[in-house]
């Protein structure tokens, strides 16, 4: 335990340099994906049917698909058409494409579940439809995907361990760098597994506690 | 909808120039790319002693780490003008392939497969995997090894190859594979296993860092070749690297390259003879 | 921009590809049926009325589902050897997605127990028969047919998981696809065939998961 503690003060940089990155990337994507999210839900709801396909295609491909296969193609795929990016960017970008169609399926089960009377309502007293949507329905459906959308969250922060595999120097793979050198594997596994159930656990919570006062609201 | 429709078009006339802008570089051939942007871009990886790792301050070092700024001193005669790009070994061919990197050095096998879809420089290391054996213990050397016949436990890390590698040097020995580093030397340390086998160059460094501990058996085998790669169709640039290489292992540079074996391997290389120049022989 | 579409080094593999794809739901379907169990446990603990059962219970979900599946592969793959307990990689990969299949398990049955209408537990013990037997041959088979669309869905997301069998080199279809990438440099059609392929498994099983669902009615 004592060596551990020795080790584990040494790496100290790099393994928080590594949590904040991880922190940084969860944040990045998340707020990406939720704009994305939100233009997807609207169009999977309200946009005709040309344009609802697309929409309904790229959800469908996106949940289909397992995440470490989105990252992977994310981080090889734009390079041979010519656009450099680098792995961290590439990482992002398949977390936040992921995130956006979860939380646009969120968000269209939200809308959906809106009963349309309301719409209806608001064209009575004469809004128009981005009134409606921005001043009626957007409100209530960003409430009840409030919990979901935290634990999405919680997914992305999961997620985000696989960007190691790509080269990212996220929490994982700086702890791995520190277990190359020490080989002290299963300490700092476990150290490394701790740091993600805190901030995730605590998310949780969060969420929980939001489930529940909006239950108690309805 | 007729803005969104009009965004999305927007956005893909956009997307579409970016792509077009990247294309320009490199017409005037790497070298001069490399030299006017200052800086030699080197995908390496950074989890693995003695080749490509991250020390206690966290910096970057190994013995790739050195190959590459060899070559980066041959450029700007400053061998800190590098920027790293921590690749995973699956990413190495493509990112040279992409442009994503100048040169990955990163303990990369010489195979003909891979030579045709990149350029291999000349060779910097030969790799083989070696036995080791705690000092003063029962078996002294290989051919003691061999001796014992079954009454030997090989501790190994796990790999589809692993059983037929120690198998190829000891025919008879029992081999135990492990899911780790740690675990294959603890096996060893325990008295799980009488010896460890595992890459030459990772035997070399860890006896060093346990300076006295351990013994080497004396026998090495599976050779295999480790060099740089850059992209297919730049034979200048290639040719620069082969002789920053080269000269580092036989002419002005060698001390450079003497320092960093030593360092890394805890043995010295053989000295260049003066004369008749031996890599031609 | 001049790269050309070339799939014939991919489906010179596809072979290959094809066999991860079994291998991949090999492994789904062996996590999800030791999943099912652990997590049936954990979902009669999380409603009984021993409080350190529901604390049991509790904390295994917790601690699972916010650990990334990937250190979790990790850790059982290189800590189990470590206390004395050799598995392959296979049978510690199935262990670590059984582990995490369990936890969204217990939520998935538990949901379903309370979904069981009072009633029919009552009339089962009005019938004459024990606490268990009224649990096994009166709970269990409602509560699996209503948790049956959710037990599917765990398992499309088991299956998806199963490409983190690649990190500890279990041959299934990311790590193929992977191979493919790196040997042929077909980066574009590697990834989209992989992909399709990803996505053809999981509508079908969500298919015949519906047309399971309509064999049996719903209570």
């Amino acid at each position: 335990m004592d060596a551990f503690l020795a080790q584990l003060w040494i790496a100290r940089w790099p393994i928080f340099d590594g949590f904040l990155m991880t922190l940084g990337i969860s944040a990045g994507t998340i707020v990406f994906g939720t704009i994305l999210g939100c233009i997807v839900g609207i169009q999977l709801v309200f946009a005709p049917l040309w344009l609802r396909l697309p929409f309904r295609a790229y959800v469908d491909i996106m949940r289909g698909t397992p995440l470490l296969v989105l990252i992977l193609a994310a981080f090889y795929i734009p390079a041979v058409l010519g656009l450099s990016l680098s792995a961290a960017q590439a990482g992002t970008l398949a977390l936040g494409l992921f995130a956006g169609a979860h939380i646009g399926e969120l968000l269209r089960g939200s809308l959906q579940a809106i009963p349309p009377g309301q719409i209806e309502a608001g064209r009575s007293i004469g809004l128009t439809f981005p009134q409606i949507l921005a001043n009626v329905l957007l409100p209530q459906a960003l409430r009840t995907s409030l919990p979901p959308w935290i634990n999405t969250g919680v997914e992305l922060i999961k997620g985000s361990s696989l960007l190691s595999m790509i080269g990212v120097g996220e929490l994982l793979l700086k702890t791995q760098e520190v277990i190359g050198r020490n080989f002290m594997t299963i300490q700092f596994y476990v150290f490394a597994g701790v740091l993600y159930l805190v901030v995730n656990i605590a998310l949780d919570m969060l969420g929980k506690s939001m489930e529940r006062r909006l239950g108690a609201r309805q | 909808m007729r803005s969104t429709a009009l965004k999305v078009a927007a956005g893909l006339g956009a997307l579409s120039l970016a792509l077009s802008f990247t294309q320009v570089a490199s017409a005037a051939g790497k070298l001069q790319d490399v030299l006017s942007r200052g800086k030699l871009v080197v995908g390496t990886g950074s989890t693995n002693p003695p080749w490509h790792f991250r020390d206690e301050s966290g910096e970057l070092v190994g013995f790739d780490i050195d190959v590459a700024k060899i070559i980066a001193k041959g450029l700007f005669d400053d061998d800190t003008k590098i920027e790293f790009v921590n690749q995973a070994s699956d990413a190495r061919i493509p990112n040279i392939v992409t442009d994503k990197v100048d040169i990955s050095c990163q303990f990369i096998t010489v195979t003909a497969a891979r030579a045709q879809q990149v350029a291999f420089t000349v060779p910097y290391y030969r790799e083989g995997v070696s036995l080791m054996m705690v000092a003063g213990g029962k078996y002294p050397d290989y051919a003691a090894l061999k001796a014992a016949g079954n009454a030997v436990t090989v501790s190994v890390l796990q790999n589809v190859f692993a059983e037929g590698m120690v198998k190829a040097a000891l025919p008879d020995a029992k081999v135990d594979q492990f899911e780790s580093v740690d675990l294959m030397y603890q096996a060893l340390n325990s008295g799980r296993a009488d010896a460890a086998a595992t890459d030459t160059s990772s035997l070399a460094y860890y006896m060093k860092q346990n300076e006295g501990r351990y013994v080497d058996s004396g026998f090495s085998w599976n050779p295999q070749t480790y060099a740089c790669i850059v992209k297919q169709g730049d034979p200048d640039w290639l040719n620069f690297v082969n002789v920053a290489l080269r000269e580092s292992m036989t002419g002005t540079t060698f001390p450079m390259y003497k320092k960093a074996y030593e360092h890394w391997f805890g043995t010295s290389p053989s000295e260049p003879t003066i004369g008749f120049p031996a890599e031609f022989r | 921009m001049n790269y050309t579409l070339h799939f014939g080094a991919v489906w010179a593999s596809f072979d290959h590809l094809l066999g991860g794809l079994a291998i991949g739901l090999a492994l789904a379907v062996a996590a999800v049926a030791v999943g099912t169990v652990l997590g049936l446990l954990s979902a009669f603990a999380s409603v009984s009325k021993s409080r350190l059962l529901r604390g049991i219970s509790g904390t295994y979900v917790l601690l699972i589902r916010n650990i990334p599946l990937l250190v979790l592969v990790l850790l059982v793959y290189f800590a189990l050897p470590a206390t004395g307990i050799r598995l392959d990689k296979y049978e510690s990969f199935i262990g670590s997605l059984a582990l995490y299949a369990g936890a969204y398990l217990t939520e998935v049955f538990r949901a379903g127990l309370l979904s069981v209408p009072k009633g029919i537990v009552e009339a089962g013990r009005a019938i004459g028969l024990t606490r268990m037997q009224t649990n096994l041959s009166v709970v269990m088979p409602v509560m699996l047919r209503n948790s049956l669309p959710s037990l599917g869905n765990t398992f499309i997301g088991m299956f998806k998981d199963s490409s983190i069998a690649a990190a500890i080199a279990i041959p299934e279809l990311t790590f193929e696809a992977r191979k493919i990438n790196v040997d042929t440099f077909r980066v574009v059609e590697t990834w989209t065939v992989a992909s399709g392929l990803y996505i053809a498994a999981c509508f079908t099983i969500a298919a015949l998961l519906r047309r399971l669902e309509r064999r049996f009615p719903k209570f």
